[in-house]
């Protein structure tokens, strides 16, 4: 049972670690950023920009370090720059198995396809699960040593709720990862799509006309800078999101029992 | 779903259509149980389509087969049937990153590894190294260990023998010998006959996509003659050409060669009557024997561009067939 997560995961320890490293020093950088521009009367500035731009980049209340955390760390680092890393990872799973030819040998083994599929999924928890827990001590760590408080409810809660969004971003580079035969092609599918519904719904949510486009983006489901400031957030978007990683994920098993490899 | 232990391997009118090209077109064939049989033909030939379809890695557009009793389109009883089944691939893509005891690790705990020590007494991978530093040698050498250790009753194999040294390849020979002998049925491909001539006891010919032959190999090796190059005078030349049994002549600028299908010692006693310069007597390669004997060589050069055509519109990267 789970051989080949434990198999895959291990190899994705080395790349968790660089990647909670980089935010972690990213995150120390910005945390202490905040105290250099403490004087600066943020608002002021941010003023003048148009709404949709501040809804793009989630800035509520720069003047906070959890405003200040919300639009610099979690808006930039894990709705956009996280979405779009497991959306790459998750489109070289298969397809790079396939390009080089290790598929014929995972498929060689006593295992069915769907139940590759989802192992080899499973190992993408590592990545997903370290940042998350490891780098929320970092940040809270980070932030009291520079001397400001952060309620640790939210900050958990932030982390917890990125989860089944990263989960969607992955599913999104799985479904290309079976549907296309060449890694590249399928990373870049899945990164190009998560980043355009990214964008559209950034564009779209000022516009009432087509404001129904927004709902296609998982972008559009988690959004981290109320969560930190007052700990608000809305279940049922959590729940739709891991009802469309459920989908995703069964679309990509039946695409892949299909397919030769 | 009934395993027949008398026949391992059945494959009825297997067909892969690819649109564009036939790279099986109805292959039929049975594989006994406890023999070992050769999957021979040149390059492109389909062989890879035949085994991956066998392996259920490639959906088959008609026909089917059945593995250790499984039906290849039965994905349930397949993945059930793998647990008896060693696969070695023609293209070895292990993860470059680890090392070869990782992946025997893996292998070993999703299929066993009982022999896993004896096997890596005879094929020696440098297990400790990541694999990115191995040899093409030692990657066949990991993927046969991989094949033989949870001690199969069915191992499929493509092209085993590519990349080893003369030496692990008589070891491999002999191995796969003992392994008969034991009562494991081998099934492999290759495209040379000296290979397939020293351990088969039978052989089908896959040619274009079709099988165009099944026959024991002694009766192959009688039909394949020799490979007959010769160094002479262009009289000469002419009178060596005119025996009994000499196929396909070809002249260049010092001599001729050819095919001999007839009596060694009449081709023997014809070239001492002659001033010869030199003569090479060997076994006659392979695309030979299929051009001589099993049609035109245009005709063999098709199959094998149209075969590499549905490889690249299949699988990006991998011209291995």
């Amino acid at each position: 049972m789970f051989e080949t997560v434990r198999y895959e995961g291990k190899r994705r320890i080395r790349g968790a670690a660089v990647l909670t490293a980089g935010i972690g020093a990213y995150a120390g950088f910005i945390i202490w950023y905040f105290t250099v521009l403490e004087d600066v009367d943020y608002e002021e500035v941010f003023n003048d920009l148009p709404p949709a731009m501040l809804e793009a980049f989630g800035i509520e209340s720069l003047s906070t370090i959890e405003g200040f955390l919300g639009a610099q760390v979690f808006n930039f680092v894990w709705l956009l720059g996280l979405g779009l890393y497991f959306a790459y990872v998750g489109g070289g799973i298969v397809a790079s198995d396939i390009e080089t030819g290790r598929m014929d040998i995972f498929l060689s083994l006593p295992v069915t396809r769907a139940r590759l599929l989802v192992e080899k999924f499973g190992a993408l928890l590592v990545p997903m699960l370290a940042v998350n827990a490891l780098g929320g001590p970092i940040i809270y760590l980070f932030v009291v040593a520079v001397g400001e408080t952060i309620p640790l409810d939210h900050l958990l809660l932030a982390h917890l709720l990125s989860i089944p969004f990263l989960l969607v971003c992955a599913g999104i580079g799985l479904v290309f990862s079976v549907a296309v035969d060449r890694a590249a092609i399928a990373e870049r599918g899945a990164v190009g799509t998560v980043f355009v519904l990214y964008l559209l719904e950034s564009v779209v949510g000022g516009a009432e006309a087509y404001d129904w486009i927004q709902y296609l983006s998982p972008t559009q489901y988690y959004e981290p800078t109320p969560v930190l400031i007052d700990g608000s957030f809305e279940p049922i978007d959590s729940a739709i999101l891991l009802v469309a990683f459920a989908g995703l994920l069964m679309l990509s098993q039946a695409l892949f029992e299909c397919r030769d490899v | 779903m009934s395993d027949d232990p008398e026949h391992p391997l059945v494959v009825e009118e297997l067909t892969k259509d690819y649109g564009s090209v036939v790279a099986n077109d109805t292959v039929s064939f049975t594989v006994n149980g406890g023999e070992v049989f050769g999957f021979l033909g040149p390059n492109g030939a389909g062989k890879s389509t035949t085994i991956r379809m066998l392996l259920g890695l490639l959906k088959p557009t008609s026909g089917s087969a059945t593995v250790l009793g499984a039906d290849i389109r039965d994905e349930a009883a397949l993945t059930e049937a793998k647990r008896r089944i060693g696969y070695l691939p023609a293209h070895l893509g292990f993860e470059e990153g680890v090392t070869g005891e990782t992946v025997l690790d893996y292998h070993g705990a999703m299929k066993g590894e009982g022999r896993r020590d004896e096997m890596l007494e005879l094929f020696t991978p440098p297990i400790e190294r990541p694999i990115r530093e191995y040899s093409t040698g030692n990657k066949r050498m990991l993927g046969l260990v991989q094949a033989f250790m949870h001690d199969p009753d069915l191992v499929i194999m493509d092209e085993p023998t590519a990349g080893l040294d003369p030496l692990k390849q008589e070891a491999f020979n002999e191995f796969i010998r003992d392994e008969r002998d034991r009562g494991t049925t081998v099934f492999f491909s290759s495209h040379v006959l000296s290979e397939v001539r020293r351990v088969c006891d039978r052989v089908g010919i896959l040619r274009a996509g079709s099988l165009v032959e099944l026959e024991n190999v002694e009766a192959l090796l009688h039909r394949s003659g020799k490979h007959v190059r010769v160094h002479a005078s262009d009289a000469a030349v002419a009178e060596i050409t005119a025996l009994d049994g000499v196929v396909g002549p070809e002249r260049f600028a010092e001599g001729v060669q050819f095919i001999y299908a007839g009596d060694v010692n009449a081709l023997l006693r014809e070239l001492a009557t002659h001033d010869i310069r030199d003569v090479e007597l060997g076994e006659p390669p392979i695309e030979d024997v299929f051009t001589h004997y099993y049609g035109s060589r245009e005709e063999a050069d098709e199959g094998d561009r149209s075969e590499e055509a549905a490889d690249r519109t299949t699988r990006a990267g991998e011209t291995d067939v």
